[in-house]
């Protein structure tokens, strides 16, 4: 094994079967994946995210929560994220085919995501979570998106309101052809 | 016979040439690993204590411990590969380097590129893929620098005024050509024009294990192949295996990438395919333990290694090495990795995989590049002691520290001692990481001194 093109091509072989036989059969599965109604002629799931949640998003990733925080449910059998109450259902494919940046994470320092919006009970909680974390939480308090005003009172910068309206799009408390609520 | 040749291999490359970037590529690479050792310490603390510097956005921990992970890989990792792969190629390639400047030029890119690249990362602009944090501006900057930094080594392959090849020099060239490849790919299909949903996760995860096994990984692998042979004066035990060994890791390697999103939303038959290969990753891992510990395993071989310091640091590598490859094979079975996903467990299993063995290699390689890069003997002994007894202390207790006790974080609620051993064992890492530096530093930028240490370790 001497000559340079022959390992070259040998190599490019190896790398060019992994991708065509990961990536582009997966392309091919999963490439034409659109939304789909939870029930035939319901409306159309996964919701389109509204735009204060969009910038939330954007927050999100500056503020590296994806370090910390996954957004995915796996089956029962394959860990015990539903037990642990992340999710009704495991997340599928389809749930995510709106998203252009995929955020699923692959560390978990907090809880998963995924559901969130569905567990959060209000705005305030979510706030107050953000503002002053419960204590014995690894979770930072996130002081600087907050402000106080002329009258002494704590108020959400734009940015907490945004991450809190992308917090609370989080949600896969639907029915997806794939992965069916259980009644 | 290749193995003949390699036992008659000049100990340095056959011109001075190289010498430049290499110590270019050794300094900055000292640089950012101090870098990302004080980072480590900080992230460290802040998950003992959240309040630690909490009150700046730009010290939070999501960013902090993105920092520290991209400064230590493209940083110390990315320039000692760089570094090691042109001395080792120069030296076994008998290459006369005429044109360093290019390589400098492109360890004057890299670096830039990357101190730019961290630096949106501390102001926020991140994106959301481990180890494809920096904004995709920065991409093709470090994209143009590989080339000029990391292709030398394949110029040297193919200007080679003799026939003969060594089991390094696959691996090197290898490394040199599946990092572009797969960066650009990923880039492109993830950053640049977005694959939809899942698809992403699917292209960065066979990134990340191209990245893993078939840069870093081989370029490691190719390190301990030279510096076992070299040092010991032997050759290669059972040679033949080495081209099926080769073979085997760069076919599966890709492959493995659905093993690390197990139980995602993915298609289950895609799971499987990672599963299958990576037991079958089984193959290259045995034929390179009897490449590497066979070629020790003479009368006394391991006695010689244990009091030669390039080997000691190599010996850690392997016993890492093979260690993390049993790990990574038995966790990857469904049953098992359900129960250690996203736990710091597979922290663990990366910190063994870079650190034990990668770092350690790159480490055993520096004690034999650098004095004669420079000229120089290593000013200090007791320094090159507290750095290996402090990075294998501190390297491997952290390693097992997370091995052991990092699936109960998740699975049972944080304890409040547990982040207190991975403060004292990142802590141990920065001092011996400083015990390194300095010793580097006064043999890289100080005027040569002649001490009665042995300047070969």
């Amino acid at each position: 094994m001497k000559d340079f093109n022959l390992i070259l091509s040998g190599i490019f072989f190896t790398l060019a079967a992994s991708f065509g036989g990961l990536l582009i059969s997966s392309e091919v599965q999963l490439g034409s994946l659109g939304r789909a109604p939870a029930e035939e002629g319901g409306p159309l799931f996964p919701p389109i995210e509204t735009g204060l949640a969009i910038q939330g998003r954007q927050v999100y990733l500056e503020l590296g929560c994806v370090t910390c925080h996954t957004q995915q449910v796996r089956p029962a059998g394959q860990g015990n994220d539903i037990a642990k109450g992340y999710g009704p259902r495991p997340t599928v494919a389809r749930d995510y085919v709106l998203q252009t940046e995929l955020l699923l994470g692959n560390h978990r320092n907090g809880p998963d995501l995924a559901n969130y919006g569905a567990r959060a009970k209000s705005d305030d909680e979510i706030h107050g979570h953000l503002r002053s974390p419960a204590a014995g939480s690894t979770m930072p308090a996130y002081h600087f998106l907050y402000v106080v005003d002329k009258n002494g009172i704590t108020q959400p910068t734009e940015r907490a309101q945004a991450l809190v309206a992308y917090l609370k799009s989080l949600r896969i408390d639907y029915n997806s052809p794939e992965a069916k609520l259980k009644q | 016979m290749s193995q003949d040749y390699h036992r008659q291999a000049p100990s340095s490359p056959s011109d001075t040439g190289s010498a430049l970037p290499v110590r270019l590529f050794f300094a900055s690479a000292l640089g950012w690993l101090m870098i990302s050792s004080v980072l480590g310490l900080i992230v460290s603390l802040k998950l003992q204590t959240p309040t630690f510097m909490a009150g700046c956005e730009w010290f939070t921990y999501g960013r902090l411990e993105v920092l520290q992970r991209n400064a230590f890989t493209y940083g110390w990792i990315a320039n000692a590969i760089f570094g090691v792969n042109l001395w080792i190629m120069s030296a076994l390639a008998r290459f006369e380097f005429k044109d360093s400047w290019l390589a400098v030029g492109g360890w004057l890119g890299w670096n830039l590129a990357l101190t730019l690249g961290l630096g949106a990362i501390f102001l926020g602009h991140l994106n959301g893929y481990v180890l494809l944090e920096m904004p995709k501006e920065v991409a093709p900057a470090l994209f143009i620098s590989f080339l000029f930094a990391a292709l030398w080594p394949s110029v040297a392959f193919i200007r080679r005024p003799t026939g003969h090849v060594f089991v390094s020099q696959w691996y090197i060239i290898g490394a040199s050509f599946v990092f572009p490849v797969a960066f650009g790919i990923t880039q492109l299909l993830v950053l640049w024009y977005p694959t939809s949903g899942v698809l992403q996760a699917l292209i960065h995860s066979w990134f990340i294990q191209n990245i893993q096994l078939l840069w870093i990984g081989a370029s490691a692998i190719s390190a301990t192949y030279y510096f076992i042979s070299k040092e010991s004066g032997r050759t290669i035990s059972a040679y033949y295996l080495a081209t099926v060994g080769f073979w085997t890791y760069f076919l599966f390697a890709g492959w493995t990438a659905p093993a690390s999103l197990l139980g995602g939303p993915i298609p289950v038959w895609i799971q499987s395919v990672g599963v299958t290969t990576a037991l079958m990753m089984l193959v290259p891992a045995i034929i390179l333990g009897i490449n590497f510990f066979g070629t020790l395993s003479y009368s006394r071989g391991f006695a010689y290694a244990w009091n030669n310091t390039t080997l000691r640091f190599v010996l850690v590598g392997m016993v890492s090495f093979a260690v993390s490859s049993a790990l990574n094979i038995v966790f990857s079975t469904r049953s098992l990795n359900a129960v250690v996903r996203f736990t710091d467990f597979t922290v663990g299993q990366q910190q063994l995989v870079n650190y034990g063995f990668v770092s350690m290699v790159f480490f055993g390689a520096a004690y034999y590049i650098l004095p004669r890069v420079t000229g120089s003997f290593w000013p200090s002994a007791k320094l090159v002691h507290l750095h290996f007894w402090s990075c294998v202390i501190g390297g491997l207790g952290l390693a097992l520290h997370l091995l052991i006790c990092g699936y109960p974080t998740v699975n049972s609620g944080v304890m409040s001692y547990y982040y207190i051993p991975v403060i004292f064992f990142v802590l141990l890492q920065l001092v011996g990481h400083l015990a390194f530096a300095i010793n580097s530093c006064v043999m890289l930028f100080a005027s040569a001194r002649n001490t009665n240490d042995n300047p070969h370790a």
